[in-house]
């Protein structure tokens, strides 16, 4: 439903006469901690991030809190203890990785807790099956070929997959090209429930455009209803209007204990390339 | 379950006042007073017997009556804008006397439609109301040229605005959806077009317009706040007449005339905006309109026996690039019947129907949709007027309205759409209300009105209510039953009294102190999560799991009259309490939702506050001076964890000033300026990053204020000196809105920084706060003709 959101904000700029940047002078509120956790049924996907929160007009990075206790255990009794930044470099403080190498289960049901300066913080979720991708088919978007944003960049990646109807399933996406992410805007998420969702999925556009040479990469992640709130919050969160005519911006609802910000999220990830030639 | 349905209360309460009432030795005189030029009947007439220092004023449909003892009296009937006129009466029987009162003013002027007692503000038992002259509203600067009363409303002593640019308005500390706005009494679900730049008022057809803030007397019911009372004109029945407007945003039309002269009248006017042919002449994709048609027959078959029959349509189009689109629109329809049972017993019976739409499409092979939701209202109503003595009026009647909402339904628009259909199952109400008020004149000083409504609503099927492990849990939402209703079975019933109550006592002749309490009830809950609610935003009746909001207000003033009712000066003060105000918990999942009902909440919200006001209606220089000072607070479960916060519309202080003056017969110039405190918005007190996002932290909702609002318009209308010789007589309306370009904030929203062209500054994890800000400084022009 990305699609009324974009056309509200459209409708907005249209009606709105001008804006400007301003400087906001919150009140000063002490730090909260904020966990990114990942377990997914490829191994080299795991990853636990912990920081805190920075002041709203802070330059650079979030803190990250590389001093933090991090344990996964399964619903089948096993317990992979984490360590912090085993590479050492900077860009990598806060992250936490698996001390042993393991992939997650379909099926099973995962917690993460962490402990940071006497305060615990638990989450769990359940790692479901995720539904094939088809296939990509690359074709040439009319629109962007007559009048490219950038210029080349018109061809078009549309995704193909099958839905099954007799389970309740949530999706991610993520869309990469030559490696990197692509989102069309900085506060778009691609994801989904099925509710509305018939069993075809044929020729959904994903985001971005193509030149000759480049690698598509889609991949989707099965989530859990928990994780699709928490993307739908988020989302709402950062498109807000600031409550004009939309809700007033509030914290994601998380599955994380304790009062911390983010989501600990299990997916299992199936990926599908195209060439565009 | 068993089936309820009060339909058939009605008829017995109608027999027993059939039956006819005759007071011994007492006489009575009535009729109806009109506009001497266009046959218009006039509302709130003062009807004095100067024998008896007493009398009575018109009601709404122009009808007066008093019962007298035998005699000859002097009777005065007087109205601001109008002659007065003296008749002497010689009363041995009972009498039907009909008045037609000419314009004071000269034949040069537009006549003043509505009219009431000069000292009304002082003598008048009501308190808490405002009376909106339309004519007055016409000369005042508007935005983009185009009168609209909400725009004057907005500046009455308690009441508060959005922002700019909406047509939402927020009574004494009460949300936008608490507001009934009536239109010839059937309610417009969503008076906004254009998003709220506008409201459906078209100012051409407009005969009276009044806000009832408090002290609402309980032939109104089912909102907390405020009744908005919007009648349009009947129509001239003298001669064929009209007139059209051509604006920069819109033009209209209005035509006006009778069907047999004296007997029977029409009035039809349009309007349609036009900015999407300039955007297609452009070359633009986007495009929007709207438009509006008001239509009204009326007709007197006999003194005893009137009839009217009123439309209303409009709608909002809304296109972007012939690929999604949305629109909205109100459709009303009341059929009137004004019947006089004997000479003292009035009657109106009114049949009305109200239907609210909007739909959402896009088009597209693969994701195609539309979504389609209205609410339809269908009501009869049955109000009586019986006019004991010139000291004692009794209202009365019976109000019954069945409703249906379909919250909405999603179909996919081609055969691949990705998309299946989805319906929300529709709800459906019964509503009984019944009441009866006594306005009593104590002694010269003292006047009492009392009275209570009593209000049935009851939830019906056909329905599945679905039962759940947590009614409130939205996130593991776990249906445990389905409980199943048949068309017309009995969900649930709510029954609740309001008393209401207003007294005023006259200090002197030209002072007065009033009280009044009210409690009100409102059954149909717009739970929107802005601040301003969009058409999309959907209307749930009271049902298994939403309880009726109650409102109790108090409000005591004091209004003085001075230079012989020149002036008028009021201070009132009141006191709201609301229990189980409506919201959505924090996070609420609005759109698609199957399970909405665990997104409700109900909380308290209170409100308190002053206002003053000073007004000048007649003379070259006319106008009015407001200033309000307001509180209003929420405490909702689940809304920032469970604490208090300032409500959306919390404006602390809130000064405004309309004026017009007429320099001569050529010139009129007009002005206001508006000061009020930003309202209360809810920002980001840190910030992290969560896979790759920028993302705000929040701890408090409405911690922050944006900066204070003023704005100042004005505008001038040229009556050219020509017109007098001719048939068609022209004026042009010259405005300009906020003359001074103040940047008024509307709203302030984050996001990652980055330079005008949109281009992320830096590595995209920094943030900065944007504020929006709507009209600079904007010229308009109007030029109109009437004939």
């Amino acid at each position: 439903m990305k699609n009324i959101k974009i056309y509200f904000l459209l409708l907005l700029t249209t009606l709105v006469a001008c804006e400007e940047t301003i400087d906001l002078d919150p009140d000063q509120v002490e730090s909260v901690v904020v966990i990114e956790g990942l377990i997914t049924d490829i191994q080299t996907y795991h990853h636990v991030r912990v920081t805190e929160t920075i002041d709203f007009y802070s330059e650079g990075k979030p803190t990250p809190i590389t001093t933090a206790s991090v344990t996964i255990t399964d619903d089948s009794g096993n317990t992979y203890p984490f360590e912090h930044n085993q590479s050492g470099r900077e860009d990598f403080d806060g992250y936490y990785y698996p001390s042993n190498a393991f992939a997650g289960v379909i099926g099973r049901s995962y917690t993460m807790e962490v402990v940071y300066n006497g305060e615990t913080y638990t989450a769990t979720d359940q790692l479901y099956a995720v539904t094939a991708i088809d296939s990509l088919e690359v074709i040439i978007n009319e629109d962007e070929f007559e009048d490219p944003d950038d210029p080349n960049y018109f061809y078009e990646v549309l995704f193909y997959a099958k839905e099954p109807q007799e389970t309740e399933d949530y999706y991610l996406f993520k869309f990469y090209r030559n490696d990197s992410l692509i989102l069309d805007d900085a506060t778009d998420i691609y994801f989904s429930d099925d509710e509305v969702l018939a069993e075809q999925i044929n020729g959904i556009p994903t985001a971005g455009f193509y030149t000759k040479g480049d690698t598509a990469v889609v991949e989707m992640y099965s989530i859990s209803k928990q994780a699709f709130i928490y993307y739908n919050d988020l989302i709402n969160l950062l498109k807000s209007d600031g409550g004009m005519f939309g809700s007033p911006p509030v914290n994601p609802r998380t599955n994380i204990s304790n009062g911390a910000m983010g989501y600990f999220q299990t997916s299992a990830v199936v990926s599908e390339t195209a060439y565009i030639e | 379950m068993k089936r309820i349905l009060l339909l058939g209360v009605f008829i017995p309460i109608f027999l027993v006042f059939s039956e006819p009432l005759k007071a011994q030795d007492k006489q009575t005189i009535n009729g109806y007073i009109k506009d001497a030029e266009n046959g218009e009947e006039l509302i709130g007439v003062t009807v004095y017997v100067k024998e008896l220092s007493s009398g009575t004023v018109t009601n709404v449909y122009g009808f007066y009556a008093l019962s007298l003892p035998k005699g000859t009296y002097n009777i005065s009937f007087s109205s601001i804008g109008y002659q007065t006129l003296t008749q002497q009466v010689n009363l041995t029987k009972d009498v039907e006397l009909n008045i037609e009162l000419t314009p004071a003013v000269t034949e040069m002027e537009e006549v003043i439609i509505t009219g009431e007692a000069e000292d009304a503000n002082v003598s008048d038992i009501k308190m808490s109301q405002n009376e909106l002259n339309i004519q007055q509203v016409k000369k005042l600067p508007a935005l983009f040229g185009e009168p609209d009363i909400i725009k004057t409303i907005q500046m009455l002593p308690g009441v508060i605005s959005a922002g700019e640019g909406t047509s939402s308005f927020f009574v004494r500390g009460g949300s936008a959806d608490q507001n009934l706005i009536l239109i010839d009494e059937a309610p417009v679900y969503d008076p906004s077009h254009l998003f709220g730049l506008f409201s459906v008022f078209n100012s051409d057809v407009i005969k009276e317009s009044k806000l009832y803030k408090g002290g609402i007397p309980p032939n109104f019911g089912g909102r907390l706040s405020s009744i908005l009372d919007v009648r349009t004109k009947d129509g001239n029945n003298k001669k064929l007449s009209g007139s059209a407007g051509v604006g920069l945003l819109a033009s209209k039309l209005m035509v006006e005339g009778p069907i047999r002269k004296d007997k029977s009248s029409f009035i039809v006017s349009g309007r349609r905006s036009y900015v999407d042919l300039f955007l297609k002449a452009a070359g633009e994709k986007n495009s929007v309109h709207f438009y509006d048609v008001n239509a009204k027959a009326s007709w007197k078959h006999n003194n005893n026996n009137r009839f009217f029959a009123a439309v209303y349509l409009g709608r909002d189009v809304f296109e972007f690039e012939d690929v999604f689109g949305f629109d909205w629109g109100n459709a009303t329809a009341t059929f009137r019947w004004n019947h006089l049972f004997n000479d003292r017993l009035f009657s109106n019976t009114s049949v009305i129907a109200s239907n609210f739409d909007y739909e959402m499409k896009l088009e597209d092979n693969v994701q195609g949709f539309s979504w389609v939701s209205n609410l339809q209202e269908f009501s009869i109503k049955e109000d009586l007027n019986y006019f004991v003595s010139p000291s004692s009026v009794v209202d009365f009647g019976y109000h019954v309205t069945y409703r249906r909402f379909a919250p909405g339904k999603l179909s996919p628009t081609s055969d691949n759409s990705i998309f299946e259909e989805l319906k929300i199952q529709n709800q459906y109400a019964l509503d009984h209300a019944f009441y009866a008020n006594h306005e009593y004149k104590v002694s010269e000083r003292l006047s009492l009105s009392y009275g209570a409504r009593l209000s049935i609503f009851q939830s019906i099927g056909e329905q599945d209510v679905y039962l759940y492990t947590d009614p409130q849990d939205n996130v593991d939402v776990e249906r445990t039953d389905t409980l199943s209703f048949d068309s017309f079975e009995n969900i649930k019933t709510y029954v609740n009294v309001e008393p209401r109550l207003s007294l005023r006592y006259m200090l002197d002749a030209s002072s007065s102190v009033k009280a009044s309490y009210n409690r009100m009830v409102q059954n149909t809950h717009l739970i929107s999560t802005g601040t301003v609610p969009i058409p999309f935003n959907t209307w749930n009746p009271s049902d298994y799991y939403l309880e009726p909001q109650i409102a109790d207000q108090w409000a005591l003033g004091y209004f003085k009259n001075v230079k012989d009712n020149t002036y008028e000066v009021s201070v009132e003060a009141y006191y709201k309490d609301i229990d189980n105000v409506t919201d959505f918990a924090d996070n609420a999942q609005v759109f698609f939702n199957k399970d909405l009902s665990t997104e409700y909440r109900q909380g308290d919200s209170w409100s308190y506050g002053l206002e003053l006001m000073a007004q000048k209606k007649a003379g070259d220089f006319s106008g009015f001076v407001s200033y309000t000072w307001s509180k209003t607070q929420r405490k909702i479960p689940e809304v920032n964890q469970d604490r208090a916060f300032f409500a959306n519309y919390d404006r602390r202080n809130a000064f405004n000033m309309v004026a017009t003056y007429e320099l001569n017969d050529r010139w009129t110039f007009g002005a206001n300026f508006t000061y009020t405190t930003g309202r209360p918005i809810t920002i980001p007190s840190a910030r992290y990053s969560y896979e790759g996002y920028q993302v705000d932290l929040i701890t408090e909702r409405n911690g922050y204020r944006l900066p204070d609002y003023h704005r100042m318009d004005v505008s001038a209308t040229l009556t050219p000196r020509k017109n007098a010789n001719r048939k068609l007589k022209s004026s042009w309306i010259f405005s300009i809105y906020n003359v001074y370009n103040r940047s008024n904030a509307f709203s302030i929203y984050t996001r990652v920084k980055q330079d005008e062209d949109g281009n992320v500054i830096g590595n995209g994890t920094e943030k900065e706060a944007r504020m929006i800000y709507l009209f600079p400084i904007l010229p308009s022009v109007t030029y109109s003709i009437k004939f």
